[in-house]
C-alpha cells in the first residue's frame, strides 16, 4: 500500500485530461487482497478505483471522490494458454500485446488491439470494452471474454462463465465489460483466442478530400467488402505522423486511408484488386500496396503512433471518440471543422473510418491558460452533439468515465439512465465503486441541463 | 397451456409498456409471446395475459451502406431475411424455427443456430434495442451504430431473459453483404473423438466454413456436415481443408445436401423424450459425445462443433429418459460447462427440470430481476433464476 504524497502524485493522472489525488493506492498480489481491501473500504465506506495502466482516454482510474486506488501492476499473470479451447486464463494486469505475443507460437492471437495495446491492460480492456482497429471485422473485447471472476464492492467474490461459449442464466459477464469499473473489480479474465490470419493485405491510399476518402469507405461497404479494418487520417494528422514514424504517407493529401483485408490467403488479392478499384474511381492520387511485412508494419506505424505524435504539433490535445454510422462521415466531417475553426482551434482527425468511430485530435495550448482547455471542451461537445444527431454514440470505445457522464442525458432518456442505474444498485449497493463516473453527478453536472435528445 | 389467459396485442411501443404497467399494479402475471415457436423453453406456468408482439412488426429503418436493420420486434425472421436479401444482405444469425420465430423470441431466447463461431452469435449481431418494461416506461438499450461503448450494454441482460426483465419491442442488428457461392460435405467417421478433432481443426483454419457440424443419428456412426458459404476462391480453401481433414481421418466424403436445414431443426422435431442442451468448452465435446453415445436412450446427437454447443435427443421409457439426462447434465458440468434442458414431453415435466443447477451469480440475477420487475409479474418462474 502507497499512501505518502509524492508516490499517490503517480495515479494523480491517467491518459485523458482530469486529475485527482487518491487517499491511498493498493497493489493486491491475489484475488483474496482484493476482496479483504473490499471489505475494509465496505465497512468504512471508502470508494475503490481500479487501475490497469492509466491509458483510458475518459478519466476512469481517476480517484474523482477520493478513495483507494487499486493497481493491478502484481496480478499480471499469464495464467494459462488453453490451445485446446482457444482460451486464455489472464490476471487483469497482463498487457494486451503480451497476451498476444504468449499466443502466436500456437497461431493465435486476442483480437482488440487498442493503439495503447503496447502498455494498456486486459483488466482496462474488460472495464472500457476496448476495441482498436481491427474490430471492424471481429468484434470488440466484449466478444471475445468468455468468463470473469469479479470481486464486488462488498468483497464478494464471483465467478461468472469460463472456457465456454455461453452460461446459464443472463449474460452477466456480457454486462459486466464495458462498465468502467462502476460494477466490481475484475480479478480473473477468460479470453477467446482466434486464429492469426493466414495473410494480410494492407494498402494505402491519398485522396484530395476528406469527403472523397469518406466517400470511398461507403463505397467499400456497398461493394459487399468486409476489411478487417479502415483507417482515415487528415493531413494535419498525416504531418505530425510523417515527423515522428515517416511511415511514408504522402503530405499534400487531405485525406489518407489505411485499409487492410485479411484472412485465408486465396481470394484475397482479387479483394485487394477490387479495393484498389474503388479507390481509383474516388480519385485517389497515390495507392501504395504493403509488398512486405516490414511496409505493412511501418504503415501501421503511422496509424498506432498518431497520437504519440500530436506532441509535434501541438503541446497538448483533447481527443473526441464520437460514433455515428458510416453513411454520415462527409457531413459530421465537416461540423469537426467548423468547430474547430469556431473556438480557433487546430483539429488533427485520425479514427476509425471502417465503423464509423471518429477521432478529432483538438490541439491547445495549456500554456495559454484553462481557457485553452475549457474552448476544446466546448467544441468537443459540440462535436459530440453533432454525433448523437447523427443516430451515433457518445463514445466508441473510450468510454464515458467522468469526461462525458455529464453529457450522458444528450444520449440517454432518463428512463433509459433509470435502467442502468437500477444494474448499478444490483451489483454495487453502496456505490463505492468508481464513483462519479458514467452516470450525471448533480455536483459536476449542474451546468449542463440538456434538454433530452430524443 | 395459457388457455384461460387474456390475450393483449399491443399496436406500439407505448401502448405495450401500458400493458405491462396495468399489469403490474393489478398484479397480472404476463407471458410474452411471438410467434410462438419455443414455448417449451424452460418452465412453464400459467399467466393472466399473454402478451403478443405481433403488431409490432416491420421493417423500422434499414440503410444498406450502414449495414445495419432497425425491425420490431414482431417480425418474422423470415420476413426480415427476404428484405434484407433484396438488398444484397443477410442477418448472420440462423435460429431454429426460422419460418414463424420472431426477431423479439430469438433475442430473449438467445436463440442460435450453427453460423455462430463464423459470424457470431445474437449477442455478438445484436447492437440495439428498445424494450417495454414493468414500470410503464420504454427505454432505448445501445444504439443504432456498430461501435458504441456509453453506459452500460444492457442488451447482453435481455438477450437469453426470456421475457422475465420486459418486453423487447424493436430491434437493431448488424448486417453483411450477401456471398456469393456456398458448397459443403459430409465426412462420415468411424469414431466421435476423429469427427470432433476434424471439427476443431476447420474451426482454427484460415477459410473458416460457416457450419461446422458433428451429428450421430439413430443408427450410429458419426457425420462431420462442413456448409462454406464466401466467395468463390474462399469457399473451394474452406471445402479443400475440409476434405484433408476428412481424408487424414479415414472419412468417406459426400456432398452436403438440406442436412443442415433438418438438424438446425432438431428442437423443433424432439417432442418426445428429453433434448437436452450443453455448452461446453470446445475439447470436452468429444469425451461429452462418447458418453452420450453410451446412454441406452440416446436418439440423435447433434453438435456446432466449432462453437461447442451439443444437443443430445433422448427417447424412450421416461425413467431411462431422466436417469440419462441427469447423467448428461452432470456430465456438461464435470468438464467446465452447463446444461439444461431444452425440451422435454409434458408428461416429463414434473420430473425433469429445465434447469439443473442455479446460475453462478443468482444472486446478483435475482436482485437484477427484482430491479426491473418487483411485482414479479413477467414470465414468473420460467427462467433459470426462476
Amino acid at each position: 500500500m502507497l499512501g505518502a504524497h509524492d508516490d499517490l502524485l503517480l495515479y494523480e493522472y491517467d491518459g485523458a485530461v482530469d486529475t485527482a489525488m487518491p487517499d491511498a493506492v493498493v497493489l493486491p498480489e491475489t484475488t483474496g487482497d482484493v476482496a479483504a481491501v473490499a471489505r475494509f473500504c465496505h465497512e468504512h465506506a471508502v470508494p475503490i478505483v481500479p487501475r490497469g495502466a492509466g491509458t483510458g482516454l475518459s478519466g476512469g482510474a481517476i480517484p474523482v471522490e477520493g478513495g483507494v486506488v487499486m493497481s493491478f501492476a502484481r496480478m499480471a499473470r499469464i495464467l494459462e494458454i488453453d490451445v485446446a479451447n482457444m482460451r486464455a486464463v489472464v490476471q487483469p494486469g497482463v498487457i494486451n500485446l503480451h497476451l498476444s505475443t504468449a499466443a502466436a507460437p500456437h497461431g493465435l492471437h486476442f483480437v482488440p488491439d487498442p493503439s495503447s495495446q503496447k502498455a494498456c491492460t486486459l483488466g482496462g480492456n474488460v472495464a472500457e470494452n476496448s476495441g482498436g482497429p481491427h474490430t471492424l471485422a471481429y468484434g470488440v473485447t466484449t466478444n471475445h471474454v468468455t468468463g470473469l471472476e469479479i470481486v464486488l464492492s462488498d468483497g464478494t467474490i464471483v465467478r461468472l462463465g469460463g472456457k465456454a461459449i455461453e452460461d446459464e442464466g443472463y449474460d452477466l459477464v456480457g454486462t459486466f465489460v464495458g462498465s468502467e469499473g462502476t460494477l466490481g473489480i475484475v480479478t480473473e479474465i477468460t479470453v477467446k483466442l482466434t486464429p492469426l490470419p493466414e495473410e494480410k493485405r494492407t494498402l494505402m491510399a491519398a485522396f484530395a478530400t476528406m469527403d472523397a476518402a469518406s466517400e470511398t469507405v461507403s463505397a467499400i461497404i456497398a461493394a459487399g467488402i468486409v476489411p478487417s479494418a479502415i483507417e482515415m487520417m487528415d493531413q494535419l494528422a498525416t504531418e505530425a505522423v510523417e515527423a515522428a514514424v515517416h511511415a511514408g504517407y504522402p503530405l499534400d493529401a487531405d485525406g489518407i486511408l489505411l485499409v487492410e483485408v485479411d484472412g485465408a490467403r486465396d481470394g484475397l488479392d482479387e479483394v485487394r484488386a477490387r479495393i484498389e478499384a474503388i479507390c481509383r474511381e474516388h480519385g485517389a492520387t497515390t495507392i501504395r500496396l504493403a509488398s512486405t511485412a516490414l511496409e505493412r508494419d511501418r504503415l501501421w506505424a503511422g496509424r498506432k503512433g498518431a497520437f504519440a505524435a500530436m506532441g509535434r504539433l501541438s503541446p497538448d490535445y483533447y481527443v473526441q471518440d464520437g460514433v455515428i454510422p458510416r453513411t454520415r462521415l462527409p457531413e459530421v466531417l465537416r461540423v469537426v471543422r467548423e468547430a474547430g475553426a469556431r473556438h480557433q482551434l487546430r483539429v488533427a482527425n485520425v479514427f476509425h473510418a471502417g465503423d464509423g468511430n471518429l477521432h478529432p485530435l483538438l490541439l491547445f495550448d495549456l500554456r495559454e491558460g484553462p481557457a485553452a482547455l475549457e474552448r476544446a471542451k466546448t467544441a468537443g461537445l459540440e462535436i459530440l452533439t453533432a454525433c448523437v444527431e447523427a443516430g451515433g454514440s457518445l463514445t466508441g470505445e473510450h468510454g464515458i468515465g467522468m469526461e462525458k457522464n455529464c453529457y450522458m442525458p444528450l444520449q440517454f432518456a432518463s428512463a433509459d439512465l433509470a435502467a442502468m442505474r437500477r444494474v448499478k444498485d444490483a451489483f454495487d449497493p453502496p456505490g463505492l465503486m468508481n464513483p462519479g463516473k458514467v452516470f450525471p453527478t448533480p455536483s459536476r453536472c449542474r451546468e449542463f441541463s440538456f434538454s433530452s435528445a430524443r | 397451456m395459457t388457455a384461460t389467459a387474456t390475450r393483449a396485442v399491443p399496436a406500439d411501443a407505448a401502448e405495450c409498456a401500458r400493458v405491462l404497467a396495468d399489469a403490474a399494479r393489478d398484479r397480472q402475471t404476463v407471458r410474452v409471446a411471438g410467434g410462438m415457436t419455443k414455448s417449451y423453453l424452460g418452465e412453464l406456468r400459467d399467466t393472466d395475459i399473454e402478451l403478443r408482439t405481433t403488431n409490432l412488426a416491420g421493417i423500422v429503418d434499414h440503410v444498406p451502406a450502414d449495414l445495419t436493420v432497425t425491425v420490431g420486434a414482431g417480425t418474422r425472421i423470415a420476413d426480415l431475411a427476404r428484405a434484407l436479401a433484396d438488398a444484397g444482405q443477410f442477418l448472420p444469425l440462423d435460429p431454429p424455427h426460422a419460418d414463424a420465430a420472431t426477431v423479439g423470441g430469438v433475442i430473449a431466447a438467445n436463440s442460435n443456430g450453427f453460423w455462430r463461431s463464423r459470424y457470431g452469435a445474437v449477442r455478438d449481431n445484436l447492437i440495439g434495442t428498445r424494450v417495454a418494461l414493468a414500470d410503464g416506461t420504454v427505454v432505448r438499450v445501445g444504439g443504432r451504430v456498430v461501435k458504441n461503448v456509453a453506459g452500460y450494454d444492457l442488451n447482453k441482460l435481455v438477450i437469453g431473459s426470456l421475457g422475465t426483465l420486459g418486453v423487447i419491442v424493436e430491434a437493431t442488428f448488424k448486417v453483411l453483404p450477401l456471398a456469393t457461392e456456398a458448397d459443403g460435405i459430409i465426412a462420415r467417421f468411424a469414431r466421435g473423438s476423429e469427427a470432433f478433432a476434424a471439427a476443431v481443426a476447420l474451426a482454427r483454419a484460415p477459410a473458416r466454413p460457416e457450419a461446422c457440424v458433428v451429428e450421430r443419428g439413430p443408427e450410429g456412426g458419426w457425420r462431420l456436415l462442413i456448409y462454406a458459404h464466401g466467395s468463390g476462391p474462399m469457399v473451394r480453401r474452406a471445402l479443400e481443408d475440409a476434405r484433408r481433414e476428412a481424408a487424414h481421418r479415414g472419412a468417406d466424403v459426400t456432398p452436403l445436401a438440406h442436412e443442415l436445414a433438418y438438424l438446425r431443426e432438431l428442437a423443433a422435431f424432439a417432442t418426445d423424450g428429453a433434448l437436452v442442451r450443453a455448452s461446453l468448452p470446445l475439447a470436452a465435446q468429444a469425451p461429452f459425445a462418447d458418453t452420450a453415445a453410451r446412454l441406452e436412450s440416446l436418439a440423435t446427437l447433434v453438435a456446432d462443433a466449432a462453437g461447442g454447443v451439443v444437443r443430445a435427443h433422448l427417447r424412450g421409457d421416461d425413467d431411462t429418459v431422466i436417469r440419462d439426462a441427469e447423467a448428461l447434465l452432470l456430465a456438461s458440468r464435470v468438464v467446465g460447462g452447463t446444461g439444461r434442458v431444452e425440451r422435454r414431453a409434458e408428461a416429463l415435466r414434473p420430473r425433469l427440470g429445465a434447469w439443473p443447477m442455479r446460475p453462478a451469480g443468482d444472486f446478483l440475477m435475482r436482485r437484477i430481476k427484482d430491479a426491473f420487475d418487483p411485482a414479479g409479474i413477467l414470465e414468473p418462474g420460467r427462467s433459470a433464476i426462476g
